[in-house]
């Protein structure tokens, strides 16, 4: 086969390609190992992709929110004043406040106990799965999904509490996280009216930061003397889980990377071989002419081929790896395609390039600087 | 001012360590190869033939003596330095061939000048196989052809970057005799028509009778 004019002017190129053609076999199997290696490392990084996208799916509205409950020198409970003067420091936060209580529910023959919330701005706190969640809930009721399917309630149906009958408006969307499972009926605050206070004020702000910020502002604004409220937000245990998640991706890229490492072993292994082989060979291109650099180019280029194929193929196959860990994790296997996760891919590639050509670099180096008449003896 | 010698070994002296012992490969040895100059180097094996060949191809250096190429003392020259002037200079015609098994009779024509992107080598090399009878097997890899093809591109090969000096180890030494004359006939045409200076090793005494010069070589002494 005559190569196309392209290659002869890479003879490096050529000369790598026509080398590692000669043991097919060798070359698969050199680079199999850098495939695996890349596998290793490409799909334990997007494991941990996976984790972190799915925890932060599940917490990341956690950390927007300030809960502000009443303080340890304030047993009588939140007061329409304290609700104003969070209201006056929230100015870019969505400020919920909410009452509490427990009841025994029946419907449908079913009994439940369940926990009642009093809430105005429900659509702040709560996501519709069926039928709607109102921006102000002036009246009816929101059930969570776990109660909704307890009680066997849809969307229409009467709940009674306090004596009053409510209509279920919509079943708030399962989020798979934290409290998805309780079972909660949230009303408008005029059915908890003879409650006087409240039992903590929710506000909803624009990101973790600003929730730490606000959590301080309204410790500072309304505890000047006593501890009358207390206001804390998951931000900080959020940014630890985050931490924690980030110390393990790194330990399973290290887990992952061992195997490249024992790959690259392999490919200095088969590159050392090749060349005391080659060893004749070598001695007849230096003979003939070839400079060192250009015999450490070829074998160079040979080691990198091996990296580049072995590693290409490995993404490949981490891909396809990684779109079922998604699917299994976190329930989308398109998440694998976000940089966040798609980026593991691209450095295993990369590594598996470094590690060939680092491994090539001691027999290419070994081959080119032989002297030529010691070479060509064989 | 006499005609310039394309190499000359000037008392050359080559000692080895071999296991704690000094050997003495060559004791002294001069010789000088001119333009159009054919000299076949005889002798027993162990007498030195092959390190005089490698001292006058530059791929070794002397222990004593100078080694002047067109007049120019490489004695001293670093490994590059060697390497340029044999890139340049000398072509060499390996006893065994020495073909890459994985190129093609034009690619392996190529092989001294393959990184040399400027020079129109593919074109050169073509034009080299078919002087040599080889232009229906351009394609050919080294073990679809015979040995007497293989010795032909070797030949194709030693010229792709027109040498001053053919260096011949053995030149006709794997060949039938019929196929040798061929061979010995394509070096006498190069002599006379390219005015190539050929150094050649040889027990083939049909050889002998081509050179200009038979020079015998005996324990690392010229006799």
């Amino acid at each position: 086969m005559s190569p196309p004019a392209i290659l002869r002017e890479y003879p490096s190129v050529l000369m790598a390609w026509r080398n590692l053609g000669r043991n097919r076999v060798r070359t698969a199997l050199a680079a199999l190992g850098i495939v695996i290696g890349v596998v290793a490392i490409a799909s334990l990084g997007m494991a941990g992709a996976a984790l972190q996208s799915q925890a932060t799916q599940n917490l990341g509205g956690l950390a927007d929110e300030v809960t502000v409950t009443a303080g340890e020198d304030n047993p009588a409970g939140l007061t329409e004043t304290h609700v104003r003067k969070i209201r006056q420091v929230s100015t870019d936060a969505t400020v919920v406040p909410v009452k509490a209580n427990q009841t025994r529910l029946t419907a449908n023959g079913e009994a439940v106990r369940a926990g009642v919330l009093g809430v105005t701005q429900a659509s702040a706190l709560y996501d519709a799965g069926a039928g709607e969640v109102p921006e102000r809930l002036e009246s009816g009721a929101v059930v969570s999904s776990n109660l909704a399917s307890e009680l066997r309630l849809e969307v229409g149906d009467p709940v009674k509490y306090g004596g009053q009958l409510y209509r279920v408006r919509g079943v708030i969307e399962s989020s798979g996280g934290f409290g998805g499972g309780s079972n909660t009926l949230v009303l408008p605050l005029s059915a908890l009216a003879d409650q006087r206070t409240y039992d903590r004020v929710t506000l909803i702000t624009d990101g973790g930061d600003a929730a730490r910020a606000l959590a301080a502002a309204v410790d500072d604004r309304l505890n000047e003397r006593e501890q009358v409220v207390s206001a804390t937000t998951s931000a900080d245990a959020l940014d630890q889980i985050n931490s924690f998640l980030n110390t393990l991706n790194l330990a399973l890229l290290g887990i992952g990377s061992i195997s490249l490492v024992v790959a690259s072993v392999a490919i200095l292994n088969v590159m050392l071989m090749s060349t005391i082989e080659r060893r004749g060979e070598i001695g007849v291109l230096r003979a003939v002419g070839i400079r060192r650099g250009e015999v450490l180019r070829m074998l160079l280029t040979e080691a990198g081929f091996l990296g580049l194929v072995g590693g290409l193929a490995g993404a490949v196959v981490s891909l396809g790896v990684g779109l079922v860990i998604f699917q299994t994790l976190a329930g989308d296997p398109m998440g694998a395609l976000a940089w966040s996760s798609s980026q593991y891919l691209v450095y295993g590639v990369l590594f598996a390039l470094a590690a060939s050509l680092l491994s090539g670099l001691y027999p290419a180096w070994k081959a080119a600087n032989e002297r030529p008449v010691e070479a060509l003896r064989g | 001012m006499a005609q310039m010698s394309v190499v000359e070994l000037a008392d050359v002296v080559k000692r080895y360590d071999s296991g704690g012992e000094t050997v003495e490969a060559l004791k002294g040895v001069s010789i000088h190869v001119d333009r159009g100059e054919m000299v076949t180097v005889i002798g027993p094996s162990g007498s030195g033939k092959s390190t005089m060949m490698n001292i006058i191809g530059l791929l070794d250096t002397p222990t004593e003596g100078t080694v002047r190429i067109e007049g120019e003392d490489v004695t001293d020259y670093t490994s590059d330095q060697l390497t340029e002037k044999r890139r340049s200079s000398i072509g060499f015609v390996f006893q065994a061939f020495h073909l890459l098994p994985m190129l093609t009779a034009v690619e392996n024509v190529e092989l001294p000048s393959m990184w040399d992107t400027t020079v129109e080598r593919h074109d050169r090399a073509i034009d080299l196989l078919e002087r040599v009878g080889l232009g229906d097997r351009l394609e050919h890899t080294p073990d679809q052809l015979s040995g007497g093809q293989r010795q032909r591109v070797a030949i194709a090969r030693a010229l792709i970057n027109e040498p001053d000096l053919l260096i011949a180890d053995e030149p006709t030494g794997n060949l039938d005799q019929d196929t040798g004359g061929k061979i010995l006939d394509e070096l006498t045409r190069l002599k006379e028509v390219e005015n190539i200076a050929i150094v050649s090793v040889t027990h083939d005494e049909q050889l002998e009778a081509y050179a200009d010069r038979v020079v015998r070589l005996v324990d690392g002494v010229i006799q």
